[in-house]
C-alpha cells in the first residue's frame, strides 16, 4: 500500500511533467495575448499526425519523429496565430476564441481526411524493461518526461529573466502599449512567443503519444483540456504556477486512477476544471483577479 | 540633421478618429529643434489623441506628421521610436510587474551599444537618485511621483531627438510637480527638444518658448508666452472658449 502510493506519485509526476509542458505553452500564449487559444492542443495533434504519417511511409528514427512532431505543431501554431490572433489583437476576445475553435475543427478534418482510420500506432521511445529501484519501477519515458520538463522550465526561466527577447516578452505581458512605446515590435514578439509555445507543446505532444504508443484525433481536445486545467490550477499567467499545476494534476490523476479505476482519470480532469472555475477561478494559489493581473 | 528652416516636428491637417467620432479635425502645428513647445487645452480637446497618433499607437485617418523631414504618420510605434521620438504617456504606463532597472532597460530596447547604454543608466540614476535607491523594486510599488520620474527616464533611455510628454504633472503633489518641471528645464538646458501637453498652464508657460491651444480637435490659438494676454489663454486652456 505504501509503495503503491509512492509508485503512483512517481507515475503521476512523470505524466504531470508533460502536463506541465502543455501548461507552460498555454500560459505563454495566454500571458502575451490575454486570449485562450483553443487550437493549442489541435495544433499539437496535427504535429503528431505529421510524425505518424512519416512513420507509416518512411523509415524514420525516433529523434526525427520528435522533430517532425514539433515542426508540425509549430507550423500549425503559426497558422493559428496568423489567422486567429493577429487579426483580432485589438478586437474582441470572443472573436479570437471562436476563430481558434474553427481552426480546431479544421485540423481534425484535415487529419482524418489524410489518415481516415483515426487511431494509429506510434512507436515507443524505448522498448526495454523499466528501471527497478527495490519494489519501485520507473519507465524510460517517465525519466525523459521529467528531464524535459525540468530542462525546459529552467531554460525558459533563464531566457525570460536574462535575455533581450525575455525582456521584450515580459514587457509585452506587463503592458502591450508601454512595450510599443518603448520601441518593442509587439506583433513580432507575439508571433515569436506563439512559435515558442507551440514548439514546447509539440515536444509535450511527442512525449505523450510515444508513451501511449498510439495517437487519436482526441489528442487535440485532450491537450487543450490538460494544458488549460494545469494552467488554471497554477493561477492564470504564472509560469512556475503552470509547472506546479501540471505536476499536481498528474499526481491527482494517478491516485484517482488507482483508487477509482482507469475510467476515472479524464472524468476527474473535467470535474476538477468545473469545480475550480466555480470555487477558485484564479487558481489554487491566488485569491483574486487583482493578484492574477499583478 | 534637419535643415535650419524646417521644424523638427511638423503636423499638418492631421485627422484621427475613434470610430465615427473625429477627435482630431485637421491639426496643424510644429515644434522647433531645441525648443520646449507646450500644448494646452481643456479636457477632451484631443491632446492625448495627438500624442498617441504621433507615437504611432493610434493611426491617423488623414494628414501628415513629418519628423526631421521624414513622414512618420501611420508607421508602427517601434519604427517611430527608431526615428528618435519617445513618448512619456498620460498616466505614466510604467511596467508595474517589472523592476525599475528592467523598465529602464526596456526603454533602451532598440539600442545595441551595451557600454553606452550602461553609461546612460548611470546618468539616469544620477539625475533621478530616487530611482537608484529603488532600482530593484517593482515599478508598480513606486509612488506616483517616482513612477513619473521612471516614465521620463525610460523614454530618455532611447536617446530620443524629440521627447513627447503627456501631462507629466497629472495627479502629483505641488512639490513633485515643481521637481518635474525642474527636470524638464534641465533637459532643455542639455539640448533636448520637448513637446509638452499640460493642464498646469501656469507652470508650462514658464518653461515653454512656444505654445498652442487646442480645443475640440483643432488648434485655435498659438503664441509665445509673455507676449499675449496670458490670463485669457489660461482661462481657455482650462474651460474651453465654448463655455466662456
Ligand atoms: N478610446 C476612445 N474611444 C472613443 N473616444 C475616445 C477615446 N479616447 C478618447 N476619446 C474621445 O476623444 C476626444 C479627445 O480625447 P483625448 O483623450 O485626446 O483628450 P485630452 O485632450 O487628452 O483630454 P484630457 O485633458 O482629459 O486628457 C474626447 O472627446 C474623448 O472622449
Ligand atoms: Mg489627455
Amino acid at each position: 500500500m505504501f509503495f503503491d502510493l509512492i509508485q503512483n506519485t512517481l507515475d503521476g509526476l512523470a505524466m504531470g511533467s508533460s502536463y506541465a509542458l502543455l501548461a507552460v505553452g498555454f500560459t505563454l500564449i495566454f500571458g502575451v495575448l490575454r486570449r485562450v487559444n483553443l487550437s493549442y492542443g489541435p495544433a499539437i495533434m496535427f504535429g503528431g499526425y505529421c510524425a505518424t504519417w512519416v512513420h507509416l511511409n518512411f523509415q524514420a528514427g525516433l529523434l526525427a519523429l520528435a522533430i517532425i512532431t514539433i515542426a508540425g505543431a509549430v507550423l500549425a501554431g503559426a497558422y493559428v496565430e496568423r489567422l486567429c490572433f493577429a487579426p483580432h489583437r485589438q478586437g474582441s476576445a470572443i472573436a479570437a476564441m471562436v476563430a481558434s475553435f474553427a481552426l480546431w475543427m479544421q485540423f481534425e478534418e484535415a487529419v482524418t481526411l489524410v489518415m481516415p482510420s483515426h487511431v494509429y500506432d506510434f512507436p515507443a521511445m524505448y522498448d526495454g524493461p523499466p528501471f527497478e529501484f527495490g519494489s519501485l519501477t520507473l519507465r524510460m519515458e517517465a525519466l525523459v518526461m521529467l528531464a524535459c520538463a525540468v530542462a525546459i522550465s529552467y531554460g525558459l526561466h533563464r531566457v525570460l529573466s536574462g535575455s533581450r527577447f525575455g525582456l521584450a516578452v515580459r514587457a509585452v505581458i506587463d503592458s502591450p502599449v508601454a512595450a510599443q512605446l518603448a520601441g518593442i515590435d509587439v506583433p513580432r514578439v507575439l508571433l515569436q512567443v506563439f512559435l515558442l509555445a507551440s514548439s514546447i507543446g509539440g515536444l509535450a505532444g511527442y512525449l505523450i503519444v510515444s508513451t501511449h504508443t498510439q495517437i487519436t484525433p482526441m489528442l487535440g481536445m485532450w491537450s487543450t483540456l490538460k494544458g488549460l486545467l494545469a494552467m488554471m490550477i497554477g493561477g492564470l499567467g504564472s509560469l512556475p504556477g503552470a509547472v506546479a499545476g501540471g505536476l499536481v494534476l498528474g499526481v491527482l490523476e494517478a491516485h484517482s486512477q488507482w483508487f477509482l479505476g482507469p475510467q476515472s482519470r479524464d472524468l476527474l480532469a473535467f470535474l476538477l476544471l468545473f469545480g475550480l472555475l466555480a470555487v477558485r477561478p484564479y487558481g489554487l494559489w491566488r485569491a483574486s483577479s487583482a493578484e492574477a493581473e499583478a | 540633421m534637419t535643415r535650419k528652416d524646417h521644424p523638427l516636428l511638423e503636423v499638418s491637417e492631421l485627422v484621427t478618429a475613434y470610430g465615427k467620432i473625429e477627435a482630431l479635425k485637421g491639426v496643424n502645428l510644429s515644434v522647433e529643434q531645441g525648443s520646449i513647445t507646450c500644448l494646452l487645452g481643456p479636457n477632451g480637446a484631443g491632446k492625448t489623441t495627438l500624442m498617441m497618433t504621433t507615437a504611432g499607437i493610434l493611426k491617423p485617418r488623414g494628414g501628415s506628421i513629418r519628423f526631421a523631414g521624414t513622414e512618420i504618420a501611420g508607421r508602427a510605434p517601434h519604427a517611430i521610436v527608431a526615428q528618435g521620438v519617445a513618448l512619456v504617456p498620460e498616466n505614466r504606463l510604467v511596467f508595474p510587474a517589472m523592476t525599475v532597472i528592467d523598465n529602464l532597460q526596456a526603454g533602451a530596447y532598440q539600442r545595441r551599444d551595451r557600454v553606452e547604454t550602461g553609461a546612460d543608466l548611470e546618468r539616469m540614476f544620477a539625475r533621478f537618485p530616487r530611482l537608484k535607491e529603488r532600482s530593484a523594486q517593482l515599478a508598480g510599488t513606486l509612488s506616483g511621483g517616482e513612477q513619473q520620474m521612471l516614465a521620463v527616464a525610460r523614454a530618455l533611455m532611447s536617446r530620443p531627438k524629440l521627447l513627447l510628454m503627456d501631462e507629466p504633472s497629472l495627479g502629483l503633489a505641488p512639490l513633485v510637480v515643481e521637481e518635474i518641471f525642474r527636470i524638464i528645464a534641465d533637459l532643455h538646458m542639455d539640448g533636448a527638444t520637448i513637446f509638452l501637453v499640460e493642464q498646469n498652464a501656469h507652470m508650462a508657460l514658464k518653461v515653454a518658448q512656444h505654445f498652442y491651444l487646442m480645443e475640440q480637435g483643432k488648434v485655435t490659438f498659438s503664441g509665445t508666452p509673455g507676449a499675449m494676454a496670458e490670463d485669457e489663454v489660461i482661462r481657455r486652456a482650462y474651460l474651453g472658449s465654448a463655455k466662456a
